[in-house]
Formats: structure tokens, sequence, C-alpha cells
């Protein structure tokens, strides 16, 4: 599922980049279909980092780095028993 | 006396740590993150200890405050100056600091001894030196292993080899950072290492920058323009090309595992500096050619090591692997071809010492005598501690504000259960604050550790939850339940729980539905999309219509089908105008409705129908009840029934009246008259939902044993809530569960030989005039007896079908049965 995600991700990211705005509703309706799964996909992408976060692999591009400028992989969760468990450690770039 | 049980790879790179229990190997997962391994890396900033994963992240860019691959030093006099730390750190204290973090994988039990492995390699002094790590780590007994010896035991153990004679095996160990290759006796299960070769400098990461530097940077330049492309992202110089060079080296990792598998991959690259959209393609053979002198390097080693104990491979029984770059085919390949010598990769090569080092530890009795502590939830040096949140917030982070009341001098650490945070170790004051990231809509379960001076934990509070989104406490209660009208079979709809009663408004909720009926194009048939305001276990038309939309076929730019989606997005607000947006994709027809709780919407013949849907179930339900000859009961029925009938006619001759308010008066009643029935029904109708689902639960659970391992799982997640959907009070979700489990249930029997049987013998028993071809229909059974008696299952499958072929009126598939016409068009 992991592997379907992310391409999921990588579609999406690909579309706002080109910015094609029509696909909107089936990536909201795709998102529901995984939230309905238990999964839940988190795109750090503009959000300030935070060295705590371990839900995240960051490649820091100098030391004062803060702010997360490129999501190459999501952050996913899933949900167990006993609540939302990592199963994919989002990669991004920190600059 | 018991065994010492758990096993630990403390490794150049990465560590693990498993437990032996009853013959199985448990592998803990790191609980920051839930990976098998923790990265031997420890970083020390501003104040901050944090080890594995998070350190690494800072080796590239503050090296200073970094230290990974110290094992390397283990038993030099070398020591690492930390910033703000007293005293310099050595190789032995780091080590510690990965052998705890490790031990915090297992929590809540405290293991007191372990059995750690060491390289081949360590001298006495090393080896004296992971000793001194591991008591410094807490543990009162630590036995050494050598790493081949654990890798041998993790290949013969899992496969349970009977090794009667003398064999040799070489432990191939080719990890991210380092190679080493061991010969190994083995004697009637006596393992010893004869002799080894190593290099500490040859490993898998080279690979991913191996295969960026000679494969993907010229095919940029090519496609680009650009050039010195590699050299540029190394010197930092440019902050575009640094920032490319992290994300080709992702990519590069990703493309070397992918062509473990496949032959040839593909990356994808936006580079928008150089306005270039790039698909690379990358196959094996190109990632063997930067390989091949890395394993050249590795085979020279071992042809070595072999020379050395004047031993040729055919005196080698086999080559075990170790190491995640083993995974690699084209070395599995190589190794075996040149060698002669068949390659194990019976086990994941990546854990295969840690799991080795366990089942060494499961048969290793503890030479010190066990303490058990009577379990105390108050140690008597455990601080008094306060600690202060908010349970319930709608903000991205919180604060957790600690008070430690009594003297205390050490550190602490706070981390998420999910897995996703984790503040590292920090010295702690009388009062701690920390701003804590949450996950959105959902219970965050923080833990709180407080360590002493050489950080071990004395005291452990695993009770922070905060719930985030779930409850905003600022708004509005909802006063009653909001649901959707939806079909559930012919004649009979259902309510579906859109907003629950004391959610907080305001509220937003997208559905997706099916319609359940083809709408033509001008033709006057609608769908129908009824929103209600009441109890959701309640009767359809005991609760308040709140919004009411019909798309007729008038309305539509074409036919709508039935099995189309429909998307229904509802908004209550703070002043609980209900809004509710419907989009039909395939028509792209978009209908957008707000409703006022003042204007309310009566549809007459809405009202007539559901009357009368009442009215028929009170009359089955006075057919069943006859027999018990509660005479009250069926005099209620009645009266009810009775009214009913007299407001289904008026609605039928009112269905015209737009003018007065009589058809608001009779809506009203319809609703008071239907809540009568309801009351008097309800309790009766929940038991026998109730009742019917135990049944269905019960045959399920019997039928368990043959069923796959994910529709095992599958179960468990139906019967998750089940608790709850009992207890509602609501039939209407009683029956779906059941039906949830019913699905289940033939799912399970559709992939069981046992349908073929149960199909043929109907088919067999069936009159044959209800077959086109009779002296067909003889012979198939005839035939089909015979693949009975052979067990020839295929057979009898085929002879199903034939049979099913030649019926003259076929039997209804489930999938008939689902394909209902709905009466509102929505399911």
């Amino acid at each position: 599922m992991e592997a379907l995600i992310n391409q999921f991700f990588e579609i999406e990211k690909k579309s706002l980049e080109h910015q094609l705005p029509h696909f909107e509703r089936n990536f909201n309706r795709i998102h529901h279909e995984f939230t309905e799964m238990g999964y839940k996909i988190v795109n750090p992408l503009g959000q300030p980092y935070d060295e705590r976060d371990t839900a995240l692999e960051a490649n820091l591009m100098h030391p004062g780095a803060k702010k997360i400028t490129k999501v190459l992989k999501p952050i996913i969760y899933r949900e167990e028993a006993n609540g939302y468990v990592l199963i994919q450690k989002g990669v991004v770039i920190v600059e | 006396m018991s065994n010492i049980n758990f096993g630990i790879d403390l490794g150049t790179t990465n560590s693990a740590i498993a437990r032996y229990e009853n013959g199985k190997i448990t592998l803990y997962k790191n609980p920051v993150g839930f990976k098998d391994t923790l990265p031997s890396v420890v970083s020390f900033r501003k104040g901050r200890i944090q080890i594995g994963d998070k350190a690494r992240e800072l080796m590239l860019t503050q090296s200073d405050n970094v230290f990974a691959s110290f094992k390397r030093k283990m038993g030099s006099d070398s020591t690492f100056t930390v910033p703000d730390w007293e005293n310099p750190l050595t190789p032995v204290d780091l080590s510690s600091m990965v052998l705890k973090e490790l031990v915090n994988f297992t929590q809540p039990e405290q293991p007191k001894a372990a059995v750690i492995t060491i390289p081949a390699s360590f001298d006495t002094i090393q080896t004296n030196a992971t000793k001194k790590a591991g008591y410094l780590a807490g543990f009162d007994e630590v036995v050494l292993l050598q790493e081949p010896i654990a890798a041998c035991l993790a290949y013969s153990n899992s496969q349970s080899l009977d090794l009667t004679e003398v064999q040799h095996w070489l432990v191939y160990d080719f990890g991210g950072g380092t190679f080493d290759v061991a010969l190994v006796r083995i004697d009637h299960r006596e393992l010893k290492v004869l002799d080894h070769k190593g290099n500490n400098f040859l490993g898998g990461v080279d690979l991913d920058n191996l295969l960026v530097e000679k494969i993907i940077c010229p095919k940029i330049e090519q496609a680009t323009g650009q050039t010195q492309l590699w050299r540029r992202m190394l010197s930092g110089e440019e902050a575009d090309c640094k920032k490319l060079y992290f994300e080709l080296l992702f990519k590069a990792e990703e493309a070397k595992k992918e062509l473990s598998i496949k032959t040839q991959t593909a990356i994808e690259l936006d580079i928008p500096f150089w306005d270039a959209f790039l698909d690379i393609d990358l196959s094996r053979v190109e990632l063997e050619s930067v390989l091949r002198d890395k394993f050249e390097e590795s085979y020279q080693l071992t042809e070595g090591l072999l020379a050395d104990n004047a031993m040729p491979f055919s005196a080698i029984n086999r080559i075990i692997l170790v190491g995640g770059t083993t995974y690699i085919p084209y070395i599995r390949e190589q190794l075996g071809l040149r060698s002669g010598i068949p390659v194990d990769t019976h086990v994941d090569p990546t854990t295969a010492v840690v799991i080795g080092a366990a089942y060494y530890a499961g048969a290793k009795p503890m030479e010190r005598k066990e303490v058990t502590a009577a379990p105390s939830t108050t140690p008597q040096n455990e601080p008094a501690v306060e600690i202060v949140f908010e349970p319930h917030s709608k903000d991205a982070e919180e604060l957790i504000a600690v008070l430690i009341q009594s003297p205390f001098q050490g550190f602490y650490r706070l981390t998420r259960a999910d897995g996703g945070f984790d503040t590292g170790v920090l010295r702690a004051s009388s009062k701690i604050t920390e701003f804590v990231p949450l996950l959105e809509k959902a219970t965050n379960q923080f833990t709180l550790y407080l360590l002493d001076e050489h950080q071990n934990i004395v005291y452990q509070n695993t009770s922070i939850a905060i719930t985030n989104g779930l409850y905003n406490i600022m708004g509005q209660p909802l006063p009653n339940d909001i649901c959707l009208e939806v079909d559930e079979e012919a004649g009979k709809t259902f309510m579906e729980r859109i907003f629950k009663k004391n959610d907080i408004l305001p509220l937003k909720k997208t559905v997706y539905k099916t319609t359940s009926k083809n709408i033509l194009k001008n033709s006057d048939e609608k769908l129908i999309i009824n929103i209600v305001e009441g109890n959701a276990g309640g009767m359809i038309g005991s609760n308040l219509s709140i919004g009411y939309i019909e798309i007729t076929g008038k309305n539509l730019p074409m036919d709508l089908i039935k099995g189309m989606d429909i998307e229904l997005h509802f908004k209550i607000s703070e002043s609980r105008d209900l809004s509710v947006s419907v989009y039909i994709g395939a028509l792209d027809l978009e209908i957008n409705e707000v409703f006022n709780p003042h204007q309310r919407h009566v549809a007459l013949d809405k009202v007539a129908l559901e009357i009368n849907a009442v009215i028929q179930e009170i009359e089955a339900e006075m057919n069943d009840s006859e027999d018990e000859e509660n005479f009250t009961y069926l005099a209620q029925l009645k009266r009810i029934k009775d009214h009913l009938i007299v407001l289904h006619q008026e609605a039928l001759e009112g269905a015209f009246d737009q003018s007065t308010d009589r058809k608001y008066q009779l809506d009203e009643m319809k609703r008071l008259t239907i809540q009568a029935y309801d009351d008097l029904v309800r309790h009766k109708h929940v038991l026998l939902e109730i009742e019917e689902y135990h049944r269905t639960r019960e045959a399920l659970e019997s039928y368990l044993e043959v069923a796959t391992p994910k529709q095992k799982e599958e179960f468990e997640k139906i019967i998750r809530n089940e608790k709850e959907v009992l207890q509602s009070n609501n039939k209407y979700m009683i029956r779906q569960k059941t039906k949830a489990l019913d699905d289940l249930y033939d799912s399970i029997y559709m992939k069981q030989d046992q349908r073929f049987y149960n199909a043929f013998y109907y088919y067999r028993f069936l009159d044959e005039n209800e077959y086109t071809d009779t002296h067909k229909f003889m012979k198939l059974v005839a035939l089909g007896e015979t693949a009975i008696e052979r067990e020839n299952i295929p057979e009898l499958k085929a002879i199903c079908y034939q049979l099913w072929d030649l019926l003259r009126v076929k039997p209804k598939s489930r999938d008939e049965w689902e394909n209902f016409d709905g009466d509102l068009g929505l399911k």
C-alpha cells in the first residue's frame, strides 16, 4: 500500500507543480479512500522543520536550515488498534 | 535459573536488539520511527542528545556535534569533545548510549543481561571495551559473541539444520560501511571462527554515491548541457546543486532497490532552475558496472582468506550472507558462480547477526542471580511529578508542562506513541515546558521519561493523551444526529449518520455514494437527497427533514446510469445553516443548496412514500406477532396503522396543494405517529438485530480457520468497534455490521473447494425439467459423482459451471441481489 500511496503522492505533486487544478476532486476522493482504509498521509511541504520530528528523514542544506522546501516522500501513518502508527517516514529537503 | 534471551547487534553503522522466547525470535522495533534498526550515531546539539536517525541527519551539516562509526575506535584512547559537556566522551560512552537506546525498544521490559556481538577482528582490549559499554548501559551481565558466529547461528537455527559432520562456512558480510569475510568451522554444532579479513571503509553507502556520480550525473549533463555537475554538487557553493545532490542520492537508493528486482527502472527529475523535466532510464547492467570494482575488492579479500588458510573453495559447504548490500542480485550471482558454492539466502541479511545473537542468548543461562523486584508503581527513588496539559486541542501543537516537586538531577525525554515525535534527551530542571506537535484528528499519546545522571530511566508516565480536532471545546454541540437517507434494498431505505449528536459546530464532511437506479434525461424519475435530523436509530419518517434536494431527469444534461459516483459535501455552520453540495462526476454536474432552519421543505409525495413504507412494515409486524396473542400490542399497532392510512390518503390528495400550511401539519403528524410506532417496536427490533449479529459472528468465527490472513485481518477490523455499535440502539448500524460479516463469510466461502461440492449437490437434486438438455444433465451428474469420488476439484468445478449453463432459469447471484433499484436512487 505504501508504494501505491507514494505513486499517488507523486501524481498529485506533479499536477500541482504543473498547475493542473482539474484533478483536485479526484485527489480529494482518493485521499478520502485512503483515510477510510485507515491511512493518514501528511505532506509537510512549506512547514518549519522541527528537529524533534521523528516522522521525517531530513536532508539539511546548512546548519541553520529551517524550512521544508521539497518533499521526496510523504509521511504515512496507519490506524491500528491503539491509535496511529508511523509506517513510512517522510523524506524531505530542508533549507 | 532463566536464560539471557536478549541479543544485541552493536554495529558500526546500525544496531538492533532481539529477544528469544519459546523458540521464536522477536526483533524489536524502534518506538520512535518504527524501524528494525537504529543508526549507531549520537548527536549533541544545544543541550539535546539525539541517538539514531535524527542524529544521522546532522552528519553533513554539523559534523562537530555528531559522532558515528565510533565502534572502529573501541578500545583506543580517542575521545570526543562535546560542547557544553563536562568531560570528553569515549567510544565506550557513546556505545553505551546506543545500547541504552536499544534497551528503550523493549519497554516495559528492562533486560538485565544481554549477548552483544563484536567483529571477529576485535582484540582483547576492544572486547573488554564493549563489555564496559554494556555495563555502563545498565546490564548486570554481558556475554560477547563474534558476529560471524551469530550469523551462522541465525542460518542454522532458522533452518533447523542437523549438522553431523564437520563443515566450513564462509560468512560474507557486506554492510553499509564495512566489509568482513570470515571462515567458520562447524563441528557437531560447535562453531569457531578460524580466520577473517575485512576492509573498514568498503560498504554499500558508497554505491549510491557511485551511481549518482558515474551514471546519473553524465545523463543529466547530456540532457541539460551542464558541466562538472558532480563536483559542483559536492562543493556546496551552489545551493541548487547541493539540493539536487540530496534528491539524487535519495533517488539513487530507491533505484538501487528497484534494480534488485527489475532489470530496468527510471527516475524522474524536475529541475526548475534549469527548466528541465527529465526521465532518466537506469538499468541493472549500469548498476553492475559501478558495483563491479567494489565486488572485486570484496572477492579478492575472500580469496585471500581462503589462500591464507590453504583451503580451496570446494572445501566450503556454504556461503552465508550478512549486510544490506548482499541484497543486490549481482553480488549473490557472482559469489555463487565464481566460487561454485551454494549461497544461502534464507535469512534477512540485515538482521542475521542480531537474530543469531538472540538464539545464542536463548540458550545461555544467566550467571548472575536474577533479582525479581516486586512490581511497584512508585519506586523509592522515583521523583514526585505533576504534569499539566490540555487534553483537547484544535491547535497544531500544545504545551506540556512538567513540575518536578522533589529535588532531581538528570534528564528528561518526551516521545509520541505513533513514532513521529521525540525530544531526544535533555537536561531537566524543576519546571520543564515543551510545545509538542499534534497529529491532526487523532488522540496523541505521549510518554514522559525522567532519566538519572547515567541516563537510566527512573520515572515513566504514558498517560499523557491530547486529542486534536475530534473535539472543539469552544463551539456549540449538535442537539441531534444528522443523517442522510439511503437505499437499503428495493422499497427500503435507512439513515446513514453524517454527524453525531453532540459533535461540535461548525462541521463538514464529504461522503461518496453511488446511484441505485437509472434516471434518464428528461424523464420524471428522480434522485432524492434527503437529510434528516433526529435519532439515527429511529425510523426515517420519525425524523425531521432539514434538507431535501430532488434531481429529476429534466435537470440532467444526459442519462444518469446506475452505479455512477455521487460526491456529497455537507457543511453545518455555527448558526446551523446546512449547505449541501452534490457533484456527479460522470455528468460534471454540480448542485449547491443552502438550507436554513426556518426554511422547511415538505415534499408530499415523499411523505406518502414514507408513510406507505411504515404501513407495510406494521402489517408485517402484525403478521409476525399474531401467534403471540398479545392483543394489547396488536391493538396499538392497528391504531397506529389506521392513523397512518388516513395520513397517507391525505398526503396523496394534498399533493397538488402548494398554498396552505396543511402539508406542514401533515408532515408533523406523520413524524409523531411514526415516532410512536418506532418507540413501540424499536427495542424489540434492536434485540433481533443483535441476535442476528451474534449468530452471524459465531458462524463466521467457526469458519475463520480456513480464512486467509488478509480475511482474518478484515474480521478484526469489522469487529473492532463492535461494542459501540451493539450498544448504539441503532438497528441500521447493527444490520450494516452483520452485512459486513456476511460478506466476509461469503468471500471466505468463495475461496473454498467445499463450495463446488455444495453447488454440485444443489444442481444434482433440482428437477431434470429445469435443465434445457436432460441427457446432458444426466451425463454431467454421473461425471460429477466420479469427480467427487476422485476428489478432482478442477473437474468438479467445470461440471458445476456446465450444469449452471444448462439451467433454464439461472439462480440469482449475490451481485444481482445487491443490484436492486432503489427508491431514492442513492446508496
